[in-house]
């Protein structure tokens, strides 16, 4: 264990120094990565407005306050290697890291994480601005705060596993961009992006009650905001574990295939 | 005693879809796609013992970087015996990747926007290597490749030449026991190139590492490589040392002859393959050089004659040009 | 015109090297439906829960939708990438080629590259905004199409200005890689009206990245919201945008060829 918390270490500090290089394309990500959650959040206030002032359980003030939750746990979970895998196995980069004796992820992983430590305290800004600008505030009952944690933590790795495991569709078809943007889409809908997935129409609830999305974005944030039980929040527990083995087995497999195509054809 | 690389009777054939050219071709692909079977390597044998630095020979396509490729896991044999230090390449295990290293001039492990260093902690940290050894690496390194300051900067503001010294060195740091070279001094200028030789030999010399290195640059080779394996179409046209492949397969002798005046014409002695200032060179079959020699010495004002082996790229050319037919 | 054909010779590559993989094409309509199935989809879900969004009728916002498909495909095909290789080719040198030749530089950087793919979300687009404006019908008069064309016409200007400025800023700044990219992202927020905005918002969306005049002016003048204020700002913004940034370019320009500036 030592010596990966090593990598872990490593791969901060170099993720740290390359950041300060691309400092303009963060910001830039940054400005997409609020944009999109306060849009919906606009739109949204304007429906329920104009509707007497909510829409099924959620006030204006609670979508406000629920698009700004969405908002880091969303900058929390995300990750980048969709896109990213595609230009490894292209430009053949993907050899160097196959020649290292340890697993791919890690590296992702810390990258990932290290990259968030610096963004995570801009948003977390953000958020409180735009809670006193929209009049947000959420009151969830002290256990639902100690168990977001292990939620959110959860969420990261189940999504982070799962686009992983999606992204090495690399290995197969050389133009991934078609099956991302469906993951994309379907993530948006399904997820709790778009809006709270109780305002959604019923076949969409429950086909998010059998997909992983609900899990990772709509659960914790519900949970934050205090409007799950505690029944509620086991279950969403469970399904986030049972989804975490499923897509660890997934990504195992997955790999192994990958990796066997690989060396086949030529590195 | 065991081999360090222990290779028999390996293949690697690949399947390819033929394009056509012209649309009518074209139309016809669309239907039904012509396969071509291309043998990269096929049917190669040879064995290495440890320490030894071993030169790969052959133009481009020949097969070499596949091989390389092969013996270190990043591609699966189709058929064949392999081993290396004892493992299974294909295998991929973590034990056997912390013993190897490959260097190839085209893919780049060092990150390209932070200082080389950066990469050198990275890479301690995947290969675990203790921090003293780390440390007392790093020294050596720094010493024998001239790296300096070269560490602290951004690789992307470094010249082609010393990010290569930096790749070379971050390639090292875990003192793998087999280190594989794929075109190490492609690209690079003349005093670059000789400096990479100088620190092979030298690393060879203090860590007794087996080194396998590919090149099509002759001087590469020569400096270096006591033996050398000559590869082309992916068939082993020769392994042993390179002064036995001269004698294998040159059939002819360069006389490089100066005279006074530049006005002769020296067809009817031999092959002239130069002419400047006097100065010939002329190429003749092995048997008959004494007997031209001492018909040159007689019959032309000579003011010196050497006689020598033709350069071992020419040789080299002539054999893959031979098996081209 | 010789920039037409110049346009013409760029696109006829472009053609060449796109249709030589027929799957690309099934790729780009697939990807192309998805997104607007996409689009489509969250107003379906809004408009279930309201009758008007802001004020504006749901066939307003398909007009907008459309709008925002067309006009992001006229700057995906035709301004984006020739922007983009620019920034590339000021980076590793090779604008020097294009100034060599005999024809005005910025024409042939902007025209360099065409994404033809692109076609394809304007195809929809129109498709989209004819569908709008049939169940618009009745309140769409020549006036409005008018306005609609100029206004149009006017976006579009100022869109390309601004990417040339942007781009043109690669002449100082070495990594200005992904300034572009930041259009991207903000335009999304360009398919729904831009006065459903805070004050703050629209005013960033209008005059620091003129999403506005893209998509919701344009829809505007077909919609009769448009006042001759905005009308005459649209038309006066592109018209000193566009000379801004052609002085913009030359400065650049020179100070790339190394004389002074």
């Amino acid at each position: 264990m030592k010596p990966l918390a090593q990598l872990y270490v490593q791969q901060f500090k170099t993720t740290l120094a390359m950041m300060f290089q691309y400092r303009a394309s963060l910001l830039i990500w940054t400005i997409g990565q609020v944009l999109e959650p306060l849009v919906y959040l606009i739109v949204w206030s304007v429906v329920a407005n104009s509707s007497g002032g909510s829409i099924g359980d959620y006030t204006t003030a609670d979508f406000a306050a629920y698009f700004i939750v969405l908002m880091l746990v969303n900058q929390v979970t995300y990750t980048w290697i969709m896109y990213e895998f595609e230009h490894r196995v292209r430009e053949g980069i993907l050899s160097v890291a196959l020649l290292k004796p340890v697993h791919p992820i890690h590296s992702d992983i810390a990258d990932n994480i290290s990259s968030k430590i610096i963004t995570l305290p801009i948003m977390i800004a953000i958020a409180i601005i735009f809670s006193f600008a929209f009049h947000a505030s959420v009151a969830p009952p002290p256990w639902a705060i100690l168990v977001f944690i292990p939620v959110l933590l959860l969420a990261f790795l189940v999504r982070f596993v799962l686009e992983w495991t999606l992204a090495q569709a690399a290995f197969w078809m050389t133009r991934v961009s078609a099956i991302n943007q469906s993951y994309f889409v379907a993530f948006l809908f399904l997820s709790g992006q778009i809006a709270p997935l109780t305002i959604l129409p019923h076949p969409v609830q429950i086909l998010s009650l059998l997909l992983p999305f609900r899990w990772l974005i709509n659960f914790p944030v519900e949970l934050l905001l205090g409007r799950l039980t505690m029944i509620e929040t086991l279950i969403g527990l469970g399904a986030q574990c049972g989804w975490l083995i499923v897509s660890i087995i997934l990504l195992r497999i997955v790999w192994r295939a990958g990796v066997k195509v690989y060396t086949a054809v030529g590195a | 005693m065991a081999y360090a690389i222990h290779v028999r009777d390996l293949s690697k054939f690949y399947v390819v879809n033929q394009q056509e050219t012209g649309t009518k071709a074209a139309f016809q692909s669309l239907v039904h796609r012509r396969k071509a079977e291309v043998r990269a390597v096929d049917g190669i044998s040879f064995d290495i013992e440890p320490g030894e630095i071993v030169g790969f020979l052959g133009p481009n396509g020949a097969g070499k970087t596949t091989t390389l490729k092969m013996l270190s896991g990043l591609l699966h044999p189709t058929s064949g015996e392999l081993n290396v230090l004892g493992y299974v390449p294909s295998k991929r295990e973590a034990v056997f990747l912390r013993q190897i290293t490959l260097v190839m001039g085209q893919r780049n492990q060092l990150v390209w926007d932070i200082p080389a260093g950066l990469t050198f902690e990275l890479n301690q940290a995947i290969y675990r290597i203790p921090r003293d050894s780390y440390r007392s690496m790093v020294t050596e390194l720094t010493e024998l490749l001239d790296l300096g300051s070269l560490l602290k900067r951004p690789v992307r503001n470094l010249s082609l030449g010393e990010r290569m010294k930096c790749e070379i060195a971050a390639a090292l740091l875990h003192r793998p026991g087999v280190v594989f070279l794929d075109e190490p001094t492609i690209g690079l200028d003349v005093t670059m190139q000789q400096r990479i030789r100088t620190f092979i030999a030298e690393y060879n010399r203090r860590f007794g590492a087996t080194v396998l290195l590919t090149s099509h640059y002759m001087a590469d080779v020569a400096a270096l490589c006591k033996r050398v394996l000559v590869i082309h179409h992916g068939k082993l046209l020769f392994d042993g040392e390179l002064s036995g492949l001269l004698q294998q397969f040159t059939s002819h002798k360069t006389i490089i002859i100066q005279l006074d005046n530049s006005t002769a014409n020296l067809n009817d002695y031999g092959e002239v393959e130069s002419c400047e200032d006097g100065r010939y060179t002329l190429r003749v079959p092995k048997a008959e050089t004494a007997r031209v020699t001492e018909r040159l010495l007689a019959e032309l004002p000579v003011i010196d004659l050497l006689v020598e082996d033709p350069p071992i790229e020419e040789v080299i050319a002539r054999v893959f040009a031979q098996e081209e037919k | 015109m010789s920039y037409f054909r110049i346009f013409l010779a760029f696109l006829r590559v472009s053609i060449y090297v796109e249709t030589a993989y027929r799957i690309n094409f099934i790729v780009q309509l697939f990807q192309s439906l998805l997104n607007l199935g996409m689009t489509l989809g969250g107003l379906a879900i809004i408009f279930t829960y309201t009758n008007l969004l802001g004020g504006w009728r749901p066939q307003e916002v398909l007009a907008l939708v459309g709008v925002y498909f067309l006009v992001g495909g006229i700057i995906r095909l035709i301004v984006q990438p020739g922007m983009e290789q620019l920034i590339e080719s000021v980076r590793d040198g090779t604008l020097d080629f294009k100034l060599a030749k005999p024809a005005d530089a910025q024409a042939i950087v902007s025209l360099q590259r065409v994404e033809i793919w692109e076609i394809l979300d304007i195809i929809l687009g129109l498709g989209v905004l004819a569908y709008a404006l049939v169940k618009l019908g009745e309140t769409i008069g020549v006036l409005q199409a008018a306005e609609f064309v100029l206004m149009l016409t006017a976006g579009s200007v100022i869109i390309y200005s601004f990417f040339l400025i942007l781009s043109t800023l690669s002449f100082w700044f070495v990594r200005v890689e992904n300034i572009l990219v930041i259009f991207q992202s903000v335009y999304e927020a360009g398919r729904w009206p831009v006065s459903l905005y805070p004050g703050w918002l629209r005013y960033g969306l209008t005059f620091i990245i003129p999403v506005a005049f893209a998509t919701t002016i344009p829809v505007e003048a077909l919609t009769s919201r448009l006042n001759w204020q905005t009308l005459a700002g649209a038309i006066a913004l592109s018209i000193a945008l566009f000379i801004v940034s052609r002085i913009f370019w030359k400065i650049g320009l020179k100070r790339y060829s190394g004389a002074s500036a």
